[in-house]
């Protein structure tokens, strides 16, 4: 049930098209392991989904499934088994049947097929609902089926076409609940697509970020949050600080100050914008001091945005809001994340400290 | 703040239901009315003049002499209907879900298919009846192409097993069969087929275990009303089949224009023999679908 999968410059070119849906794009997925495509819409996330499954006939590139180049492999006989945002359960079959649908089309008699579907049903928690239509389910019932029925087709590589965003966010979280117990106990292969960065952060071991068809970057989740390759990947994971300046002998030097790199860490030389999460900016008392590994940035609250229990504030550098007013789209601001409890007012003075160690810098 | 319902909204929506129901019911009246006058009065009327209650002379008195007049003649001319309706039925069933499901896969003959079905459903059936006798009749275009001597070439129009009756409504019924269902199976086949497929589901499996039972419905409600037609069908019958046994809407036909004024009843007991028979057809039609997963 798991096998290792690799993408080999995999190209798809729709016809008609002017540019290619999915361009070049390669990575690879250790048997057990959990990749999440992640992208935008029309990145090409799901053409490459499609392409594995063999839905889609690749323009160029190869996949290989523990090595084995599956080309012209028909889906049937690719030994893969998917799951859609709707769960497309068969309506004609009971839900027993929609799990055991698999081993009764490979010819197994129905009752082996039954008995074995049921051990699938109580995987996904839903022992005793066999016998039921598919229409008595709901909405989170009825994709359970679909993974348990996907499961029981012991694919090689289970793919998932973003099979929880019609969810409501409780159900949501249950079947990611759901997803990581299987992963426990029977370890498939799993790619899945979705275009929400905390599901695939829940979720996945490792992320490819797809934008335009092309791959940004393919890491772990923290690398692709801490660590992006370029500003599109940093804003793509919902970074909101993009401080442009120059990197002199391993300092980024910019409007909010120097800011060296971390121990380890190696900054290219020359012009580059210096990206840091806006959840690893500490906001303090102004005028405060630095401890060891942070910068200290005084700033000025511009804005305040209530975020439910947190409250956002966008935080002018306080040299540069005497020159430039207050929000003034030219200057770089920093933003951060506080308690709404905290009385931190617009106009407020504050020390910024970013840890050097969240700080890095990309092309601009 | 939201406005909230208060106590009475309830109390309030039933009248105004209650209200939008009468009104839904008063703009469907005219055409209930219209279909209600034929369909019952039709009926009922037929029924009236075969038990002898609306005789065209003399006193009316009831009698089920008109269902007996013609008792050999009712019965083989029943048997005749049936058998023709069925054969007309299973053959555009399934040449109807073939050719749907060459349409559904997209392909240029799929496209070719759909195409040839969409004209054929235009042409009468009466101008079909036609073109089949020119076609297959012992003089017709194709013996006479094929080089085929009439005395050798099969009595397909009027001969004993009415082929070119059944030929015909199998003609013009599978396009409609076809069309019925590719329209049913577009909207949902593909991504059942795809999920199918992926779950290990060769073709033909995918045929048999996911395309066929979805089709299913679309099937048995143009099956019924193939049935319902064919077996109540007068010009096919009249021009390809031959003059005797004579299926129920041909008997009933010439009763009805007969000379003799006693026969109309007599067309009138034929006429509610295959109303009756449509009806069942119907009932066993609606109680299979009602039985298929898909309808609940």
């Amino acid at each position: 049930m798991s096998a290792s999968l690799s993408l080999d410059a995999l190209t798809k070119v729709f016809d008609d098209a002017s540019r290619p849906a999915v361009d070049a794009v390669s990575f690879s997925v250790a048997p057990g392991e959990c990749l999440a495509i992640l992208g935008p819409s029309g990145s090409g996330k799901s053409t490459v989904l499609r392409s594995i499954a063999g839905l889609d006939v690749p323009s160029a590139g190869r996949i290989l499934v523990d090595g084995a180049d599956v080309a012209g492999l028909a889906p049937e006989r690719r030994g893969m088994a998917m799951v859609f945002q709707r769960p497309l359960l068969f309506p004609h079959l009971s839900v027993l049947d929609n799990v055991a649908f698999a081993a009764t089309v490979a010819g197994q008699p129905k009752r082996e097929a039954r008995a074995d579907a049921t051990q699938f049903l109580e995987l996904v928690q839903l022992a005793g609902f066999g016998p039921r239509p598919v229409t008595a389910l709901s909405g989170g019932q009825e994709q359970r089926v679909a993974l348990a029925r996907a499961l029981a087709a012991r694919p090689r590589v289970l793919l998932l076409d973003e099979p929880f965003s019609a969810l409501d966010p409780e159900l949501r979280s249950d079947m990611h609940e759901l997803l990581a117990a299987i992963r426990a106990q029977v370890a498939p292969t799993v790619v899945m697509v979705t275009h929400d960065r905390d599901e695939a952060a829940i979720v996945a071991d490792r992320v490819a970020l797809l934008k335009g068809g092309r791959l940004l970057q393919h890491d772990t989740v923290e690398r692709l949050y801490t660590r992006p390759v370029s500003l599109d990947v940093a804003r793509l994971m919902g970074g909101r600080i993009e401080v442009p300046g120059t990197v002199r002998d391993g300092i980024h030097v910019s409007a909010i100050g120097e800011v060296p790199a971390a121990d380890g860490e190696t900054w290219a030389e020359g012009a580059g914008v210096l990206v840091v999460r806006h959840e690893a900016i500490q906001v303090v008392a102004a005028r405060a001091s630095a401890p060891e590994g942070f910068v200290a940035v005084d700033v000025v609250v511009a804005e305040r945005t209530p975020r439910g229990p947190r409250a956002e504030l966008a935080l002018a550098v306080t040299d540069q809001a005497a020159d430039a007013p207050a929000g003034s789209v030219d200057s770089p601001r920093l933003t951060a994340e506080v308690p709404a409890s905290r009385p931190l007012a617009i106009g407020e003075r504050a020390t910024a400290l970013i840890p050097r160690s969240a700080c890095t810098v990309v092309a601009g | 703040m939201l406005p909230m319902p208060g106590p009475g909204a309830v109390a309030r929506a039933r009248p105004r239901a209650s209200r939008d129901r009468w009104w839904g019911l008063a703009a469907v009246a005219p055409a209930l009315l219209i279909a209600g006058l034929v369909v019952v009065g039709g009926i009922g009327m037929s029924v009236a003049q075969s038990v002898g209650l609306v005789p065209l002379v003399g006193e009316a008195a009831f009698t089920l002499d008109a269902y007996l007049a013609n008792g050999d003649e009712l019965l083989t001319g029943l048997g005749l209907s049936l058998a023709i309706a069925t054969a007309s039925t299973v053959l555009s069933c399934v040449i109807g879900l073939t050719a749907a499901i060459i349409i559904t896969q997209g392909r240029s003959t799929g496209r070719l298919v759909a195409a040839l079905s969409a004209l054929t459903i235009p042409v009468p059936h009466l101008v079909g009846a036609a073109s089949v006798g020119l076609l297959i009749a012992d003089s017709g275009l194709i013996p006479r192409v094929l080089g085929i001597a009439p005395t050798a070439w099969p009595d397909l129009v009027g001969g004993p097993w009415w082929v070119a009756v059944v030929l015909e409504y199998t003609w013009k019924e599978s396009a409609f069969v076809a069309l019925v269902v590719a329209g049913v199976l577009a909207t949902r086949v593909a991504r059942y087929d795809e999920t199918a497929a992926l779950l290990g589901a060769s073709r033909a499996r995918r045929l048999w275990h996911v395309v066929i039972p979805l089709a299913k419905p679309a099937v048995i409600v143009s099956a019924v009303i193939i049935f319902v037609y064919t077996l109540g069908s007068y010009e096919v019958a009249w021009l390809l089949g031959r003059p005797y046994p004579e299926p129920l809407p041909v008997l009933a036909f010439r009763l009805f224009n007969s000379i003799t004024l006693t026969s109309r009843p007599e067309a009138a007991a034929v006429a509610v023999v295959t109303t009756l028979v449509s009806l069942i057809a119907v009932a066993i039609g609606m109680a299979l679908l009602r039985r298929t997963p898909l309808w609940k």
